[in-house]
């Protein structure tokens, strides 16, 4: 395999250089979107892959939590169909996952516990395969339910959300670099108006700024939600702050209130843009981060999403590239709806459109052309019955009107519950593989 | 004569010395930090915050501008190393000529204070062994090789491919194949993200910049960060050690 790689590259490093300039890419700001800015790659075109973190159900298929690839590119075909799936060989609340810098790693978790899963999709774009499983982040941190994996330079910064003391919600950062090597933990700040919880977190470099939100921990969100919300106590253990930190430092400069568990954090990505936008979900509202001009940080409300008192639940957020608009998936109601970011201090709801039973995570291309959609919130908050729709559905968005393009149906599939999105391509591929043809 | 962890001492003392005078004449976050835009914050002070030991500097052979094969460990250790990949053909001037001037102007800087030249190395070592031989790198270099009382800067390439790889994995540098989709054609052309490492004097990488960070001023910070560091454990190779 080695000398397959180094033949391909000594071919390829002076082709290159007859063909076409060496590159050396600069960072830009933001991936498809919602990523870290570090991510070295942005799919721009048409993506190829949609990969699916996909929690397993005892009973439908192996069971096991998995990865899942799915063809996208409306060309292919094999446009809509499912083309590889790597069981883990555990069901263990898979939730979400991110690229490392250099974009040749997938990293996913599972709420349940704090295995960390670290997936090649360099070598082969369309068919991933799992490298190693990182079985430390417990033992080193005492965090457990591994939640978002954030690239920084040759590391990943990994947000839990619960503890092994209490299982509740108080909980840190790990980091790793890009080998799965633990270097550092960071707990959330409690006290000071820090109540140690988390959930997200989003990086600024141009500000140093890194911003964290906070939800709950395990013994909450691994409850059946119907029995959780009548647990008058249990209900107050949700965050509601959101913290600056000092990226460069990691050490915490601001916590802001921020009722009703804020969960996903997105940047503008336009150049000098000072702020972020974030969902609460108890409260079914839209948050404002700016940076005043004192350079403190502020957060406020700015909009209302749906009918409050029916708990819509907002569970994901994806911004445009221009910061001008917001698409905000709602679980209960199952409604896609999208907001006029124009002015962030005032979003406006401007469409919106049932697109499942119940939905989760949203995500777009980079020329907001494409939408795509899951399912699964957490395997005991999910809806029962015929409400359980398991799915990837993909739209075409024309700035007016989604429209279906094509779905997988994950229960059919034998897959499991759809979950954490993530796009693909196949020119994406390392210069270390050589290419198949 | 004067031991290490003394002369460590000396150095980080002269070293605080100059930034303190920089900070009472220039340093703010809102003035030019040439040959970047100014920063849009103020680094946290050196001292103030750690550097990780993110992992260890890979060893490889490279070679020099006069065509010796030495281990690359030779310009990355027993002083705090700056490395960079390039390429001698790269035209994107947020790449390898970004990492060029930076470069310039940190080997500017420090070496207007004769007691850090001994302490730092700048290293830009190519990617391209097919075009960058050791000749394209001397010329590369121009008159920055002459400098011989300065701040060393090393100009290095590799024998081969076989020789950069182990290279570019272990310091995570990726390097991409693509494909012109336009044209639904294969052209292969090869790219890369800027990143410039940081490596101790005990060969562990402490921090990975990016052209977010290449700022000189975080770098400098950085670099005083790592002396100050060194004053306080003494000897930076078993500090290193001992905290593995």
């Amino acid at each position: 395999m080695r000398l397959v790689d180094l033949r391909f590259l000594s071919r390829a490093i002076p082709a290159a250089a007859a063909v076409a300039v060496l590159l050396a890419a600069p960072l830009v700001h933001g991936d498809e979107t919602c990523n870290s800015p570090y991510i070295a790659k942005l799919i721009k075109g048409q993506e190829d892959y949609v990969y699916v973190w996909t929690l397993g159900v005892e009973g439908l298929g192996d069971g096991w939590d998995k990865l899942v690839t799915v063809d996208v590119d409306p060309k292919s075909k094999t446009y809509g169909k499912v083309l590889s799936q790597v069981p883990v060989g555990t069901r263990g609340e898979a939730h979400h996952m991110g690229f490392t810098d250099d974009r040749r790693q997938i990293w996913a978790g599972g709420l349940d516990g704090s295995d960390v899963y670290v997936f090649d999709i360099a070598t082969d774009p369309a068919r991933p395969r799992l490298l190693k499983t990182i079985k430390d982040l417990a033992a080193k941190t005492g965090f457990i339910g591994p939640h978002t994996y954030y690239a920084l330079p040759g590391r990943m910064l990994v947000q839990a959300l619960s503890n092994t003391k209490d299982k509740g919600g108080v909980t840190g950062m790990a980091l790793y670099n890009n080998q799965g090597d633990f270097i550092a933990s960071y707990p959330m700040p409690v006290g000071n108006g820090g109540d140690g919880y988390a959930y997200d977190l989003a990086v600024n470099p141009t500000k140093n700024a890194l911003l964290t939100s906070s939800f709950t921990g395990h013994a909450n969100y691994m409850r059946p939600l119907g029995e959780l919300i009548k647990d008058e106590a249990a209900m107050k253990r949700f965050g509601n702050t959101m913290v600056v930190w000092d990226l460069k430092a990691m050490k915490p400069k601001q916590v802001m209130a921020v009722p009703g568990a804020p969960l996903e954090i997105r940047w503008s990505l336009v150049p000098g843009a000072n702020w972020a936008v974030t969902a609460a979900a108890l409260t079914s509202k839209l948050w404002l981060v700016e940076q005043d001009a004192k350079g403190q940080w502020q957060a406020k409300e700015v909009a209302t999403i749906g009918d409050p008192a029916k708990i819509p639940l907002p569970v994901d957020i994806s911004i445009t590239r221009d910061g001008k608009g917001l698409w905000v998936n709602t679980f209960m109601d199952g409604m896609t709806r999208y907001f006029d970011l124009s002015d962030p201090h005032a979003p406006k709801q401007t469409y919106e459109k049932h697109t499942g039973r119940q939905l989760n995570m949203i995500s777009q291309s980079w020329d907001g052309k494409r939408v795509y959609i899951t399912s699964s919130l957490l395997a005991n908050w999910d809806k029962a019955g015929p409400d359980n729709e398991q799915f990837l559905r993909g739209f075409t968005w024309d700035g007016k009107e989604l429209t279906p393009a094509f779905e997988v149906d994950f229960t059919r599939e034998k897959l499991g519950r759809a979950h954490h999105m993530k796009l693909g391509s196949k020119v994406l591929r390392t210069a270390y593989a050589a290419p198949r043809r | 004569m004067r031991t290490r962890a003394g002369r460590h001492a000396l150095v980080a003392s002269l070293f605080a010395l100059w930034l303190a005078g920089r900070a009472a004449v220039p340093a703010s976050a809102d003035q030019p930090d040439e040959p970047r835009p100014p920063l849009e914050f103020v680094p946290p002070e050196p001292g103030t915050y750690e550097l990780h030991r993110i992992m260890r500097a890979p060893e490889g052979r490279v070679l020099t501008v006069d065509g010796r094969v030495e281990a690359l460990s030779r310009f990355t250790r027993e002083r705090i190393t700056l490395l960079g990949f390039i390429y001698t053909s790269c035209m994107d001037p947020e790449g390898c000529p970004l990492a060029y001037r930076v470069f310039g102007r940190l080997k500017d800087e420090i070496e207007a204070h004769p007691a850090l030249r001994d302490e730092v190395q700048l290293v830009s070592l190519s990617f391209d062994p097919a075009r960058d031989s050791p000749s394209v790198m001397k010329r590369y270099a121009g008159s920055r090789l002459e400098e011989d009382r300065g701040l060393r800067w090393f100009f290095l390439t590799t024998r081969s491919v076989e020789d950069l790889l182990p290279l570019v994995e272990g310091f995570g540098q990726d390097v991409r194949y693509s494909e012109d989709r336009s044209t639904g054609l294969p052209v292969r052309q090869l790219s890369h993200v800027l990143k410039v490492f940081l490596i101790d004097r005990a060969g562990y990488v402490r921090e990975i910049y990016t052209s977010t960070f290449l700022h000189p001023r975080s770098i400098m910070g950085d670099i005083e960060t790592l002396l100050m560091e060194q004053r306080s454990e003494g000897d930076p190779a078993r500090s290193a050690t001992s905290a593995r």
